[in-house]
């Protein structure tokens, strides 16, 4: 019985809500590829399901919004795409994570194997089989930050005032 | 005017709570929690905030048979009468270093904020998310541009909703825009043109993440700031 709970394939869920997609790709990997197991070895199929749900929540640092692109080719001449992150996302809000797992998977015939093991979902709603199968959540890598209006106004009153105005300023 | 205590205690609450966020990546100020004792303690310069209040009289028969050979003008001077009322703020805590010129020395919280830090942050911005002018905060050169930079990393990433710039009446968006989600941006979104040529390895175009003012900040932790990604 332990052997089987050892051998056995586990399904990770994963919340990609204001999360970078390349930290939640590199969890993803590691789990898809099974190195998160003591007993891995790169034959042996070891690796395990993982769901990334809220792909369109997704949060780029910096400016990559604008800045990354994403290129393609056909093979046909003329047929070289360049599309920025911002314009592929609205085309397809799983294309940018599935971009960046497959990117970190090893480049052996398993990758493809492991990317059909990848489930990746735009919003929250799973279906009833998934849903059933998921054993583990894991936890999200990025503090998500809170807004202003999320912090109660007891403790916006707490928190001391730094500065106060010159006589006759008329405060906002 | 707020009466002065004499009693003058050092605020140790941002030493602890520095132990404590050595620990975590939250950064202090969350975890701020000001019993209401402390807000009798210490002498802080109390001046009431000066707001300006229109208070509205309506026209009595007599005053306006009295001006009724007055100009317009005044009669309607009369009618709206403008006071400035000067309300009593709360004592608050004692910064931990008074004699300083700029409000962060005072309270030694010089490379301590981030743009997470919106508590603090909200406190130097108009209503509109505008920045106060340095002459009123009375901060120095230096931390006004980081705070600035600080606030603008928070409005792009959507940390303070409320403070957008009001929008004329009638006015209709053409095309809804992409809600998409960002943090630590550098420069504005319609400012910045896609990198087609990354280029090879030696000699790769970076993007750009966070700002290198903010570089001497306190790191909780043993990540490095990575400014090019």
């Amino acid at each position: 019985m332990k052997q089987w709970a050892t051998f056995a394939r586990s399904w990770y869920l994963i919340d990609a809500r204001m999360q970078p997609p390349g930290k939640i790709a590199t969890m993803c990997a590691i789990r898809l590829q099974g190195k998160h197991k003591p007993i891995y070895h790169a034959i042996s199929d070891v690796g395990d399901h993982v769901v990334v749900i809220n792909t369109r929540h997704i949060a780029f640092s910096g400016n990559k919004w604008e800045q990354k692109v994403y290129s393609s080719h056909n093979q046909y001449p003329g047929g070289f795409k360049q599309v920025t992150a911002a314009q592929l996302h609205l085309k397809d809000p799983k294309a940018i994570m599935k971009l960046a797992v497959y990117g970190m998977l090893p480049r052996n015939l398993h990758r493809r194997t492991m990317m059909q093991r990848l489930h990746l979902f735009p919003e929250d709603d799973l279906p009833e089989d998934i849903l059933q199968n998921l054993t583990e959540e894991l936890p999200q890598p990025r503090e998500v930050p809170r807004r202003l209006d999320q912090y109660t106004p007891e403790e916006q009153e707490a928190f001391p005032r730094l500065w106060t105005p010159p006589g006759d300023y008329r405060v906002k | 005017m707020a009466a002065r205590c004499v009693l003058g205690s050092i605020w140790t609450s941002i030493s602890g709570v520095r132990c404590m966020a050595n620990s975590s990546n939250i950064s202090p100020f969350q975890r701020i929690t000001i019993s209401p004792q402390l807000l009798f303690f210490g002498s802080v310069q109390n001046r009431g905030i000066r707001h300006v209040v229109e208070k509205k009289e309506g026209k009595t028969t007599v005053v306006s048979e009295k001006l009724a050979y007055l100009k317009c003008w005044f009669i309607i001077a009369h009618c709206f009468m403008i006071e400035g009322l000067t309300e009593d703020v709360p004592v608050g805590p004692q910064p931990p270093n008074p004699t300083a010129q700029c409000p962060i020395y005072r309270w030694n919280l010089q490379n301590k904020y981030n743009y997470t830090d919106v508590l603090l942050l909200s406190q130097f911005i108009r209503s509109d998310g505008g920045m106060l002018p340095r002459r009123v905060t009375g901060l120095c050169a230096q931390e006004h541009r980081k705070i600035t930079i600080c606030v603008q990393m928070a409005h792009r990433a959507g940390l303070l909703p409320k403070h957008k710039p009001p929008l004329p009446e009638g006015h209709i968006p053409k095309k809804p825009k992409p809600q998409l989600n960002r943090y630590l941006t550098r420069w504005s979104i319609d400012s910045v043109k896609p990198i087609y040529r990354t280029g090879l390895k030696w000699c790769k175009k970076r993007i750009s993440v966070g700002h290198p003012a903010l570089k001497d900040n306190v790191q909780y932790g043993k990540k490095i700031l990575y400014l090019k990604h």
